[in-house]
């Protein structure tokens, strides 16, 4: 092992105004090696790596490259020292072609002067035909080709500045299952040849299958780095949650009562979900299971009538929705809470308490004349109830934490007082404490007797509050599964389209 | 995922954020009206009279009532109504065309006439997402040409109008009478643009369609799915901006003793003018009636000063322009300072 | 089953003969013109009225280059307008004393400085491009009444207004050829070199530019240079045209929402990005074609803006209508629309 490490990070230390973000961290990162970096939200991996890419030109302590002392302080130090970054969120302009994309910043000249568009299309074909995308046109602008090809293009945009070292933040994300196995073998490609690869994943199966070694970061500082060998699963979530984790998930006793609450019949939304039917009961908490791009958030959008639903019925306590108008909806007792919460969730920009009540202004309304302070014992009782901190409702959203404002979001759906409330990642992106109470808030409201429809990607969340599942896979309901069959195991199979581990199969696609 | 840092950060900014800001985003525009009294005063000892007061504020009645609109459009997110023009120079020719069947069924069907052409700006912006500056200077463009064309390039004089359809041309009197009435000591027009912006600032903070129009303004995406009908919104806000314009354009007609499509032009910018110098701001969702007040008020003072001070017409557009990059300057860097860079 | 597949086909087909026609509206608009026009407007088909045409185009269509170049950095510029007056009325105003090479030159320096001084305002401090040129509209438009004392400029030598207007190639004059030069230029520039496609990126994405290490900053000031440079040029050529300016504003803010309107209509995007110069500068031949047109059936000034203003409601209307529908339908999967027509087959 007296290889020379091709990245060395030593006691680098990135502080922001009030945190320390990446506090005295070492890295070191092999030739040839595939390293996963794991840890919750929040805890520095993406601040590091930001780090890495130039992002900060005010970091302390030393980076190394190859053995040789660097300074990041830009992109373009960065891209030159042989460091290739993949983003979460994609860094391609829309309207411009595949080609300028992918050489952006290095287009192919002849005559000193003029563009060699030849040059351009030949070079980015056979850039594209190492993620297999060799049947795109690079002349098409990338707003007409799909997510999952975007994703890759971005891919091979990083890869054909042949960097040394190549971080991917999330890479799959946005990928189906098949694309997945093909990013895998790609990666593997890449390891043999040399490259050293930096894989940051929430998917802890994902770093067993291409890691060879793994660091775990908590709260800006390293917990520590292992062969993947040497580590289970168990131990990564211990390094990483730094509690134990048995207890976290509270097992749910089912307690539905048999009065149906929603109704889908049939609803279908071309191009998203077709021929999809099923029912909530009073006080049950419905899952549904599907991975990325399996339709559930279009699903969940549609029946509310934010979206156009092109057919099907939806009832709410046996009368029928009528669909496309999403007041109309919370009028008839079902709410909604997005998955996406900068977008389409919060009111970044103006205070905690108005978003709370921004959705009930209606009722707090006589002859069109709003009364504020009607609404303080609300948003009182919802900022103890959920906890938010700080209890400052005259802040804007913006300042607080992600998984506080993730508070205030449900707060915002509570407000309604609905009778079906539709969850969409209601825990995306927010720490345990945060993750802990919105649970308790989920469990208590089902309790009480609301229907709950819940959307989660996060595996342990969802086998752990549902009491039933529907699986759903490329916009088809595959199946149905109730809660002694109910297992991380089981779910993450169904929603891969293994059907048959369902209680009740529908169609097979 | 956004930095957990960054989020810190901003917060942390926040509680240092400077007195000065603070008070800007309050008061900010009345400051520096206090400014400009403060050398009003060493300008002239004209200056600092009730009826030089009277005069200002007959001067800029006219801006105000169109800002009153244009505030409302800017309060939404969208910009800006290039339209404003057109609202003013339709519902006055309308109206003188209408006097006929009497005053006040004039007035209405200039009001409503305007009201029309908002509503067709609010459907499209509002159901299609239309650019709400290219959409509306089309708007102004054909209507222009409309205006332009169906009364021949010619102007309509009210007791023309009249005597051809052989009425009593008490009306045209009546009507060219709105603008120079007085009650009291203060002109109609300043009353009725005072009471424009304390029913305005009313709608605004208490009702619910000013709420919702806040909403509206922070993010349509997000009012969306908050249950408002964004639609709707908009195609109100159109509606009451038209509305305004047209109040205004009614007092302009009466003041030129005719209707004519070029009434009203210069109109869109200058309102602009005056409610971003109020620090309303182009990302909709902030600021105030209040503060577009200031702004009108601020625009009033400078020419009036400017005019004491013997400066002419042209100088004055070029000391006005600059001002108002300045203050929009201070007020961006001011905003950034504090990690609220969302102009 | 093949039925199913040839109805894909065929309804991809017709996709994408709409998607070549509205990529090229402005030429099929211009030959649809030309066409309609040349048998139904009495004296629009000739030489010589072609000749008008082209040299008539030549304001806007200077001006439109650089205003392309504004809307793919996803800015605006309101104050072309005024620059392109404050230029004319420099170059007839310093002729006396600086002769015409003189005078066109700081004619088209005011450009160039108010252009940097745009370009600084929307980059460096951070202002929205619609309120800096708003302000410094109203600016440049006083600066222009100052120098003219609200009047207008004149200069008793015809020669270079004569030599514009000269006959070339029975179509052509000197000012049209200039105007063409300037567009096949910047065309060149911006869809053959590196530079050029930089804009693209900062206009598409800035944080894309800004990962390819692409100076956002330095693209915003020099696309407002090279917009109020040559809206200077374009004033200048046209006030050593007439060899007289008046300092009425209507000629600045009707060749400012014409130039809106070329360009629109050429395709380019206001949200940034994309944009094409030369289609741009066939929506100019549009708009004046049409106004041409309403002039040889003998309507006034009144019909053409509300033909003009009725066009590009049309067009706005049809791109928010698209992005409307794209939106709608954006995540739609193919595959399964391809099952559920294959179901009902």
């Amino acid at each position: 092992m007296e290889k020379v490490p091709v990245l060395e990070m030593i006691q680098v230390r990135k502080a922001f105004v009030a945190t320390l973000a990446v506090d005295n961290v070492d890295f070191t990162v092999y030739p040839g090696e595939v390293h996963a970096l794991c840890g919750e939200n929040g805890a520095g991996k993406s601040t590091l790596m930001k780090m890495l890419a130039g992002s900060f030109n005010d970091y302390t302590g030393e980076i190394k490259i190859s053995g040789e002392p660097v300074n990041l302080h830009s992109p373009g130090d960065s891209i030159k020292k042989g460091i290739g970054m993949v983003y979460q969120e994609l860094s391609l302009a829309r309207p411009i072609s595949i080609a300028e994309n992918v050489l952006v910043g290095r287009l192919p000249v002849k005559n000193r002067l003029f563009l060699d568009k030849n040059a351009m299309i030949d070079k980015t074909r056979a850039i594209l035909s190492k993620v297999g995308l060799e049947h795109l046109d690079p002349r098409i602008p990338i707003s007409e080709i799909s997510q999952h090809e975007a994703q890759l293009v971005e891919i091979s945009k990083v890869m054909s500045n042949d960097p040394k070292i190549l971080v991917m933040d999330e890479p799959t994300s946005a990928l189906s299952r098949d694309e997945v196995e093909l990013l895998f073998q790609l990666i593997d490609k890449l390891k043999k040849s040399g490259m050293a690869i930096i894989y940051i994943s929430h998917h802890l199966p994902e770093v067993f299958r291409v890691a060879d070694r793994v660091t775990v970061m908590r709260d800006g500082k390293k917990v520590d780095t292992k062969p993947v060998d040497a580590v289970t699963t168990a131990d990564l979530v211990h390094m990483m949650v730094g509690e134990s984790i048995d207890e976290f998930y509270a097992k749910r006793k089912g307690t539905a009562e048999e009065e149906v609450m929603l109704e889908v019949d049939h609803a279908v939304r071309y191009g998203f979900f077709h021929d999809i039917s099923f029912q909530a009961k009073k006080g049950e908490i419905l899952g549904i299971v599907g991975l990325a791009g399996a339709g559930r958030t279009e699903l969940g959008r549609s029946i509310c009538g934010i979206d156009p639903l092109d057919e099907g019925i939806v009832r709410i306590h046996g009368k029928n929705l009528k669909t496309g108008s999403y007041p109309r909806t919370i009028k008839s007792g079902m709410a909604y809470l997005t998955e996406d919460r900068k977008n389409d969730g919060l009111f970044l920009r103006l205070p905690a308490g108005e978003n709370l009540y921004s959705s009930v202004i209606d009722e707090y309304c006589s002859l069109g004349i709003f009364s504020k302070s009607s609404t303080n014992s609300l948003v009182q009782y919802l900022v103890e109830k959920l906890n938010v901190v700080p209890p400052d409702v005259k802040q804007e959203v913006n300042s607080f934490s992600g998984g506080n404002q993730q508070k205030i979001l449900l707060g915002k759906c509570l407000a309604m007082d609905p009778e079906v409330l539709i969850l969409d990642e209601p825990t995306r992106g927010v720490d345990v404490g945060a993750k802990a109470t919105i649970h308790d808030v989920v469990l208590e409201l089902a309790d009480k007797g609301m229907t709950i429809v819940l959307m989660s990607s996060d595996l342990p969340e969802l086998v752990g509050l549902a009491d039933r599942v529907i699986v759903m896979r490329h916009g088809h309901l595959i199946g149905e599964m109730y809660k002694e069959q109910l297992t991380e195991e089981t779910a993450l199979l169904a929603a891969n389209g293994e059907g048959d581990v369902c209680d009740v199969c529908y169609t097979q696609y | 995922m956004p930095g957990k840092g960054e989020e810190n950060s901003s917060r942390f900014n926040r509680n240092r954020q400077s007195m000065l800001g603070r008070f800007y985003d309050k008061a900010g525009i009345y400051v520096i009206a206090g400014i400009l009294l403060v050398i009003g005063v060493f300008v002239s000892p004209n200056f600092l009279t009730g009826s030089n007061f009277m005069n200002i504020l007959r001067a800029v009645a006219l801006l105000g009532i169109a800002s009153c609109g244009m505030a409302f459009v800017v309060y939404n997110g969208n910009l800006a109504d290039l339209a404003i023009p057109s609202y003013m120079a339709f519902s006055g020719i309308i109206t003188v065309a209408m006097l006929p069947w009497g005053l006040v069924p004039a007035i209405i069907l200039g009001l409503l006439a305007g009201m029309l052409i908002g509503a067709l700006n609010g459907l499209v912006i509002g159901k299609l997402d239309a650019n709400p500056i290219l959409w509306t200077l089309a708007v102004a463009y054909f209507m222009e040409g409309f205006m332009r064309f169906a009364w021949s390039n010619s102007q309509l004089y009210p007791d023309q109008i009249l005597e051809t359809s052989g009425k009593d041309t008490a009306i045209a009197e009546h009507f060219i009478a709105i603008f120079r009435t007085d009650i009291g000591p203060v002109p109609l027009i300043v009353v009725v643009m005072i009471a424009m912006f304390l029913i305005l600032q009313f709608v605004f903070t208490r009702t619910k369609f000013g709420l919702q129009t806040k909403l509206v303004g922070s993010s349509r995406e997000v009012a969306r799915s908050t249950g408002v009908n964004v639609t709707k919104v908009i195609l109100l806000n159109f509606i009451v901006t038209a509305l305004c314009a047209s109040i205004g354009g009614i007092f302009i007609t009466s003041m030129n003793k005719l209707g004519v499509f070029y009434l009203g032009q210069g109109y869109d910018f200058k309102a602009v003018t005056a409610v971003v110098l109020g620090g309303m701001m182009q990302s909709g969702g902030k600021g105030s009636m209040l503060g577009v007040f200031g702004g009108v008020l601020v625009i009033g003072l400078m020419t009036n000063i400017l005019t004491f001070m013997g400066v002419n017409t042209f100088q004055q557009n070029i000391v006005t322009g600059s001002i108002f990059i300045l203050v929009v300057g201070i007020h961006q860097y001011q905003l950034r300072k504090q990690g609220k860079d969302y102009a | 089953m093949p039925n199913s597949e040839k109805s894909i086909s065929s309804s991809a087909a017709r996709k994408n003969l709409g998607h070549t026609l509205n990529e090229h509206r402005a030429l099929a608009m211009l030959i649809f013109l030309f066409l309609g026009l040349s048998v139904f407007a009495p004296n629009f088909f000739s030489i010589y009225n072609f000749r008008t045409i082209l040299t008539g185009a030549s304001l806007s269509a200077i001006c439109a280059v650089g205003f392309t170049i504004i809307f793919i950095l996803g800015q605006l510029d309101l104050s072309i307008g005024a620059v392109l007056m404050l230029s004319g009325m420099l170059c007839i105003g310093l002729q006396p004393a600086l002769g015409w090479t003189g005078s066109f030159l700081a004619a088209a320096g005011s450009g160039v400085m108010l252009g940097l001084v745009n370009g600084l305002l929307v980059s460096k401090a951070k202002i929205n491009s619609f309120i800096v040129t708003l302000g410094t509209q109203i600016i440049t438009f006083g600066l222009m009444h100052l120098y003219s004392d609200g009047g207008s400029k004149a200069v008793n030598d015809f020669r270079v207004a004569d030599m514009l207007e000269r006959e070339i190639l029975w179509i052509f004059t000197p000012l049209s050829l200039i105007t063409i030069a300037i567009v096949l230029l910047f065309a060149l520039m911006m869809t053959r070199t590196r530079f050029g496609k930089g804009f693209f990126v900062v206009g598409g994405n800035s944080e894309t530019a800004w990962l390819a290490g692409l100076n956002r900053d330095r693209y915003i000031i020099i696309g407002f240079i090279i917009c109020d440079g040559l809206a200077a040029v374009g004033g200048a050529l046209f006030a050593m045209k007439l060899a007289s300016v008046t300092s009425y504003a209507i000629l600045g803010n009707k060749t400012l929402l014409q130039v809106i309107a070329a360009v629109i209509i050429g395709g380019t995007l206001i949200t940034g990005g994309k944009g094409d110069i030369v289609k741009s500068f066939l929506g100019v031949l549009v708009l004046i074609s049409v106004n041409n047109g309403i002039g040889c059936f003998g309507l006034g000034f009144e019909v053409q803006m509300f033909v003009n203003g009725i066009i590009l409601a049309l067009v706005v209307l049809y791109e928010a209508y698209t992005v409307y529908r794209k939106n709608l339908l954006k995540g739609q999967r193919p595959n399964l629309l391809q099952e559920l027509e294959k179901s009902k087959a």
